[in-house]
């Protein structure tokens, strides 16, 4: 199944849709800012906001895409068409090998929120890919026909810790 | 020269379908991401519902913005992308701040269009469909103030960048206003950017 991303990708006039719902490019400065600021004043509470915000926006994000094309209707389809949305939209890049409906473990490499954090803030205590759990807790909820928040992602390992790569495990709640 | 958003526009459009191999968008000199408005909305004013005091929260974002707009802007400002597309149609000062303003188009942060420019002075930028003033209304509901942010810092970022001196001492040497706002019902939000005081 090969998506033809730059053609789900449509400009009208000023707005930008991915398959109908308006997107905006923001750069790392804004997105590590944003993380950051919602960190320094609520602390977890703020992780926690980025995360249920991703996981509702990657969730509406995928029912969409996925009523769209009634042709990727397999679980393995499904999940290359996240890996490589993940990586169409400069997420980076995300592995579903060890992953099945009760959950599993995910493995990212490569991230646009490791590779910001980094250049920006440098090395972080604790592990900060806030946004990437959200994001795959949301697009396995449809991708295994579950409602949202079924999934709990937690990430053990993270490279803004300087970890080799961002592991994540998903559990159901 | 005129500023041609539409060559600017196409420039980011072609240049953001580059991938390198570890799924990151560097363009413009920094990195790009898309993600839907919708989760920018969620988390701003998501965060200004928890915060005790809205209006701290209203400055820290509009902080966090103007800051980053002058961050990624100066990073645009010197990429190669900027010599190549933008530094040929520019002839003053002026030039610079209207292609910062169709960059920002160009990255889907709305219809954005300079209303006045007094070089050093002010700047008027005006939006008829900002995604947070849409985001805020579709949410919430009317607000009683304004509610676009990340464009309110920008409006002042451009400014520091181009009047705010030797970066990367300019930033915040400016402030921004949003005198109008669609999530209060005007039917247009404006940004006037003037000096700071003091
Ligand atoms: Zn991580
Ligand atoms: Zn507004």
């Amino acid at each position: 199944m090969i998506v033809n991303w730059p053609e789900k990708f449509a400009r009208k006039g000023h707005e930008i849709f991915l398959s109908g719902l308006p997107i905006a490019l923001h750069c790392h400065h804004y997105n590590m800012n944003l993380q950051k600021t919602l960190e320094a004043s609520l602390g977890s509470e703020g992780g926690l906001l980025i995360y249920q915000a991703a996981e509702e926006s990657s969730y509406a994000g995928f029912t969409s895409f996925l009523r769209d094309h009634p042709r990727i209707n397999t679980i393995k389809s499904k999940l290359e068409l996240a890996s490589t949305s993940f990586q169409y939209c400069g997420l980076g890049i995300i592995n579903f090998t060890q992953i099945g409906p009760d959950g599993g473990k995910i493995a990212s490499p490569h991230s646009h929120h490791v590779t910001g954090w980094l250049a920006k803030f440098g090395k972080r205590e604790s592990p900060g890919c806030f946004f990437t759990r959200g994001w795959i807790g949301g697009a396995l909820a449809v991708i295994y026909n579950k409602p949202i928040g079924y999934y709990l992602v937690k990430e053990k390992e993270c490279k803004m810790t300087l970890a080799r790569e961002c592991i994540f495990e998903v559990t159901t709640v | 020269m005129a500023i041609d958003t539409d060559k600017i526009v196409h420039a980011v459009m072609h240049g953001s379908r580059i991938r390198e191999e570890k799924g990151i968008i560097p363009l413009f000199g920094v990195y790009l991401s898309m993600i839907p408005v919708d989760f920018y909305n969620k988390i701003s004013f998501g965060f200004e519902k928890q915060m005790q005091q809205p209006d701290e929260a209203e400055s820290l974002l509009v902080n966090a913005a103007q800051e980053c707009g002058y961050a990624t802007f100066a990073g645009v400002r010197s990429s190669r992308e900027w010599a190549e597309v933008v530094q040929p149609m520019i002839s003053n000062d002026k030039d610079q701040i209207y292609s910062f303003v169709s960059i920002a188009i160009a990255f889907g942060w709305g219809d954005l269009g300079v209303r006045e420019l007094i070089p050093g002075e002010k700047l008027v930028m005006r939006a008829s469909d900002s995604y947070e003033a849409k985001g805020y209304w579709d949410a919430y509901g009317r607000a009683d103030a304004g509610k676009c942010y990340m464009l309110r810092g920008v409006a002042a970022a451009f400014m520091d960048l181009v009047y705010g001196g030797e970066y990367p001492d300019g930033c915040f040497r400016y402030k921004a206003l949003e005198t109008h706002c669609q999530a209060k019902g005007d039917p247009y939000c404006e940004f006037v950017a003037r000096k700071a005081a003091g």
